[in-house]
């Protein structure tokens, strides 16, 4: 049995390198009725602004071939009903599960209010992600994490309201994914994950309709892999940091390409939708490989590839 | 995740089928209204399970569901054969409520939905009144199953091939005519524009407890990922909240259905 510790840079140690990616494992309490959910690297739970959000208008989801899309559009209870809640972070402190906030918000001031707010109340709380793929409705709409200059500002901002180590998300919908990696580590992100959906859309010949209401929405699950492996690699040259990397992981051998290619740790997202034991096979997986190839460690395989 | 092996899958007529799983824990907590989420094999580069009211169960661990071909999952699953497998999740869903014995219950059912209320015929002590309502002939099913089970069954079709001539809200009248002085208790699952026409007709004939099951389009099937939201009133300056229909729901009250205006 390999030892499947893992350290991101010092900042923070999870029991193994599999995390929930978030919008995908709701806040956990959900997916508590299946198994311990302290049994994951980390629980990432879906993304909280500092205001409650009806989300967007339905159809929001449409499977597409060997994925999805989806515009669900943040629906979500706010940051105060997560803190006190019963079915939010009370009950994650309970279950000793790690957890990691995932925050967003429509204005740089939004994403400062939640993290100041989260700081406050940080029991339990074991990071904060970064969702920079939101629109600045400041910004006309643009969204954060496709302008390097948006999303600096975005990340100093909550760095200043928070000590809790940060993890910044970014964005696939960008043709330059180092120059992003770099902006964000520079404004004091202390890892970077990715990667997010891509922006996509399906249409219903039939009905001669969007088959969301979105009209666009967010591609994820095993059709988006080797687009994730490549941003992943490319993410991993350009910063010193930890990758956290994910897109349409659903076995232990995903996860290892996407370690050999340099994250330090991954994420399982849309594959919980087809398996909610998804993240804990994919555990299971990489140990399997580790064993089955003589590794100790996890970080032995970190950006392995050969050239 | 449980196993679901399947014992039968048989074509009832037409585009409907029929399949009985081997699943007992399920089967031992399945309520009427509540449905099973199913991974189904062979369904090649689709990913996500397909969702479908449990129509019946019995004591020895079968579980029926009656499904229509109307895609490709769909397609997969009545390709497969007695011994084959499927994952299978649930039961899910909050169910609708036990009948209580001195109420006629009246089910209001179009396409499959006659399926998804047919364990109500089991939970009633009264029997009840089934209103089966749907396009044409084709689609109106179980209509032997609850005359079997001693429902007034009556029928209506948009095209008048079977019963009235109308929508199955044309057949209310009658019924409040026939069980005028009886409690009734009303409940009713199928397509959307029929249970957001009964969201706004019940609760005016003085049924605002009547049991909708409003499904929707789902993705986890657990609450996880607001994909298979529907607009439930509520406290707040916009009257309405997205209520997720496969854990908060699928059944809500009539008078909590948020209506656009
Ligand atoms: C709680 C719940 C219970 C259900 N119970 C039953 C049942 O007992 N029997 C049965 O035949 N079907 C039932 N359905 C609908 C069933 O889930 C869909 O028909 C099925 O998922 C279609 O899969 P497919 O791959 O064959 O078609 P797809 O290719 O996915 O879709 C084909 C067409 O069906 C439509 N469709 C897909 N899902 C739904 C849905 N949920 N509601 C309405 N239209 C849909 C699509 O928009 C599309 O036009 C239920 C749905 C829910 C949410
Ligand atoms: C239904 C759904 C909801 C999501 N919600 C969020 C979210 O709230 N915040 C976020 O940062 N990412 C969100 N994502 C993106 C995922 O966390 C992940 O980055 C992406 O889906 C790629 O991984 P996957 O292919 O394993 O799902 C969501 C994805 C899906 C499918
Ligand atoms: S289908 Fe995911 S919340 Fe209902």
């Amino acid at each position: 049995m390999a030892d499947l510790t893992t350290n991101l840079g010092g900042k923070l140690t999870l029991k193994n390198p599999v995390m929930t990616a978030s919008g995908t494992f709701g806040y956990g309490f959900e997916y508590h009725k299946f198994f311990d959910i302290s049994q994951l690297g980390a629980v990432v739970v879906k993304g909280i602004a500092p205001f409650p959000s009806h989300g967007n208008p339905t159809p929001r989801v449409a499977e597409t071939a060997c994925g999805m899309l989806n515009a669900i559009g943040l629906q979500g209870p706010g940051v105060e009903k997560f803190l006190h809640g019963e079915e939010y972070m009370p009950f994650l402190r309970r279950t000793g599960a790690t957890v990691i906030v995932n925050i967003w918000g429509k204005s740089i001031a939004d994403y400062q209010d939640v993290a100041r707010r989260l700081e406050a109340d940080k029991a339990g709380i074991a990071a904060l992600e970064i969702n920079i793929s939101c629109p600045n409705v400041k910004a006309g709409g643009i969204a954060f994490g496709t302008d390097p200059v948006l999303a600096k500002e975005v990340v100093s901002a909550v760095r200043e309201a928070t000590s809790l180590p940060l993890i910044t998300k970014l964005s696939p919908n960008v043709s330059n994914i180092g120059e992003f990696a770099r902006a964000v580590v520079d404004a004091g992100s202390d890892m970077i994950s990715l990667i997010n959906t891509l922006t996509g859309m399906a249409i219903d010949a039939e009905t001669m309709r969007f088959k969301i209401a979105n009209k666009t929405g967010g591609l994820s699950g095993p059709a988006v892999k080797p687009v994730a492996l490549r941003m992943v690699y490319e993410a991993s040259h350009a910063v010193d940091v930890p990758v956290i990397g994910m897109g349409g992981i659903c076995t232990g051998e995903d996860a290892v390409e996407f370690l050999l290619a340099g994250a330090s740790a991954v994420a399982v997202g849309t594959a919980i939708f087809a398996d909610p034991y998804a993240p804990l096979k994919v555990i299971e997986g990489i140990n399997g490989y580790l064993d089955r190839h003589g590794f100790g460690t996890v970080a032995e395989i970190v950006g392995k590839v050969h050239n | 995740m449980r196993q679901g092996t399947i014992i039968n899958n048989v074509r009832l007529k037409d585009d409907y089928y029929k399949v009985d799983f081997f699943a007992p824990e399920i089967c031992a907590s399945a309520r009427p209204g509540s449905f099973v989420h199913v991974r189904i094999s062979g369904c090649g580069d689709h990913i996500l399970r397909r969702p479908f009211s449990i129509c019946n169960v019995n004591e020895s661990g079968e579980l029926t569901v009656i499904y229509k071909v109307v895609g490709a999952g769909t397609e997969a699953l009545s390709r497969l054969k007695s011994g084959d497998e499927c994952d299978l999740l649930g039961p899910l869903g909050k169910p609708f409520s036990r009948p209580l014995d001195d109420e006629v219950p009246v089910l209001l059912g179009g396409g499959y939905g006659s399926a998804a209320m047919f364990m109500l015929t089991k939970e009633s002590k009264t029997p009840g009144v089934a209103l089966l309502g749907a396009r044409n002939s084709k689609d109106i099913l179980l209509s032997a199953e609850y005359r079997a089970a001693g429902f007034d069954v009556r029928i209506s079709t948009d095209d008048g091939s079977d019963g009235l001539k109308g929508r199955v809200t044309d057949l209310l009248p009658g019924v409040l005519k026939d069980y005028a002085g009886r409690k009734l208790h009303f409940y009713a699952c199928g397509p959307m524009p029929m249970l957001l026409a009964l969201a706004g007709l019940l609760p005016d004939l003085g049924y605002p407890e009547s049991e909708l099951s409003l499904d929707h389009l789902m993705c986890c099937g657990v609450g996880a990922c607001f994909a298979c939201v529907v607009k439930i009133k509520a406290d707040n300056a916009d009257g309405f909240r997205y209520a997720r229909t496969c854990s908060e729901g699928p059944v809500f009250r009539a008078d909590q259905v948020y209506l656009e205006k």
